[in-house]
């Protein structure tokens, strides 16, 4: 599992790969630390190369949602693959998060 | 300017820090005073009168002051309200947290004659402990602001007397601004009184005389009536339930044809055992132990559609109306119709 921030005028986007299952979550949760700084922003989590999401992934899509409405900024969830969309959807995530 | 004008101005000049500090201290005190009543205002603002104005004031009526400190005004502080009412709630919170000087202290509204309009304000002069200089409160809504600061722009800032035609324009619009006033103060006491005749509605399940609008929608989610549903899906996985903003469904309810709360209700009693299976059936397999408590209301709004011929074209403009319109939706429309196929709303 890879987590890239890129910091770009009015958005930042946190760019992950791989799978974001229960095992991976302690490092993620690590690496999306800095979007806890970013405030009055659009902050897009590009999806298109997670291929798995667990319940620990979205608690950490929860926390983001979080501290951004904290601190003014607004969480986009970005290129879901056809899984993850039916995670969002089961949860009732889809209503927490503007899917793009 | 003579000398004991000059007296005045040199012990204003060494008093300056101390204003300035009082000043900032009248500030937080006005804050929290209002936070603690919670009552949301336009403006709180503050001033120590400038060195200008000062010499202004003592050059007009110097005479008329022993010290800096009969000067009432030195320090003032404005709160600007959004409703007349509140100027009173103010001025009765003012009179609980300062010593208020009677004496200097003018309720301008009442100075009106029967025929008469203009400037509109309270102004009250207090202490703060702890402080020898008084300070100068204002009181007044966001109108009379507006009128005191364009009459001030265009009465005084020429120098120039100006006609008593332009004044009695002026005073005219005043006294529109007070109907104005007094009818935004009406407008917010019929709504409030509007929200809690709902809100008894509501209470006493009488849901069919409430019609569904955004105002009743939120008093009815405040009576959890999804609380329930979303517990039995919870506990499909045990799963814990994140709050979500469920106010986006009003559009979707509104387009399944619920006119009332009676209707939501209906609706929410009629598919929520199908909204339970429809969980059961997409969770169960899973290990997901986290849900929004929006998942309910949606699983209601999927069976509903579902069940009465909506297909995938229904599904897409539910998610279209919860997510906005875009590509993603005619596929989460797809997955979901796919899911629900094998149960028995479908048949």
């Amino acid at each position: 599992m890879k987590t890239e921030i890129i910091k770009n005028a009015n958005q930042v986007i946190a760019k992950f790969s791989g799978r974001l299952d229960t095992a991976a979550a302690v490092q993620t949760a690590e690496d999306v630390q800095p979007l806890q700084e970013v405030s009055n922003s659009e902050i897009i989590l590009d999806c298109s190369d997670l291929e798995y999401i667990s319940s620990s992934g979205l608690r950490i899509f929860l926390s983001i949602r979080k501290d951004a409405a904290a601190h003014g900024s607004k969480v986009i969830v970005s290129n879901i693959n056809a899984d993850i969309r039916q995670v969002f959807m089961m949860t009732g995530f889809i209503s927490l998060f503007e899917i793009r | 300017m003579d000398l004991h004008s000059e007296m005045i101005l040199e012990e204003y000049r060494q008093a300056l820090p101390v204003l300035e500090d009082m000043e900032q201290k009248v500030l937080v005190a006005l804050r929290e005073m209002l936070d603690r009543n919670e009552l949301i205002v336009t403006a709180i603002e503050g001033r120590v009168k400038t060195e200008k104005s000062l010499a202004g004031k003592l050059a007009l009526k110097g005479g008329k002051y022993s010290s800096l400190r009969d000067i009432t005004d030195i320090v003032g502080a404005r709160i600007v309200t959004y409703y007349t009412d509140d100027v009173d709630r103010i001025a009765s919170m003012a009179e609980q947290q300062f010593v208020i000087d009677w004496d200097n202290s003018v309720d301008k509204r009442r100075l009106h004659q029967l025929d008469s309009f203009g400037y509109n304000s309270l102004h009250y002069v207090c202490r703060l402990p702890g402080f020898d200089f008084p300070f100068e409160l204002q009181l007044r809504t966001t109108l009379q602001h507006a009128w005191a600061a364009i009459n001030h722009d265009t009465g005084y800032k020429s120098g120039i007397e100006i006609p008593k035609e332009y004044m009695r324009r002026m005073n005219r619009l005043a006294g529109m601004l007070e109907m104005a006033d007094d009818e935004f103060s009406r407008i917010r006491t019929e709504i409030n009184d509007y929200r809690r005749r709902v809100q008894k509605l509501v209470q006493n399940g009488k849901l069919d005389d409430v019609l569904l609008d955004g105002d009743t929608f939120r008093s009815y989610l405040q009576a959890k009536p999804l609380d329930a549903l979303n517990r039995r899906i919870a506990a499909i996985n045990q799963a814990e339930i994140q709050e979500a903003p469920l106010m986006g469904y009003l559009r979707v309810l509104k387009a399944l044809k619920c006119n009332t709360l009676g209707d939501v209700s209906r609706l929410i009693k009629q598919y929520e055992e199908d909204a339970y299976l429809l969980a059961r059936h997409q969770l169960g397999n899973t290990d997901l132990d986290i849900i929004s408590s929006a998942v309910g209301l949606q699983n209601i709004c999927v069976v509903c559609i579902l069940s009465s011929g909506g297909g995938k074209i229904g599904l897409e403009r539910l998610f279209d109306a919860l997510n906005g319109h875009n590509s993603q939706n005619a596929a989460l429309a797809e997955m979901t119709f796919a899911q629900a196929e094998t149960l028995p709303f479908m048949r």
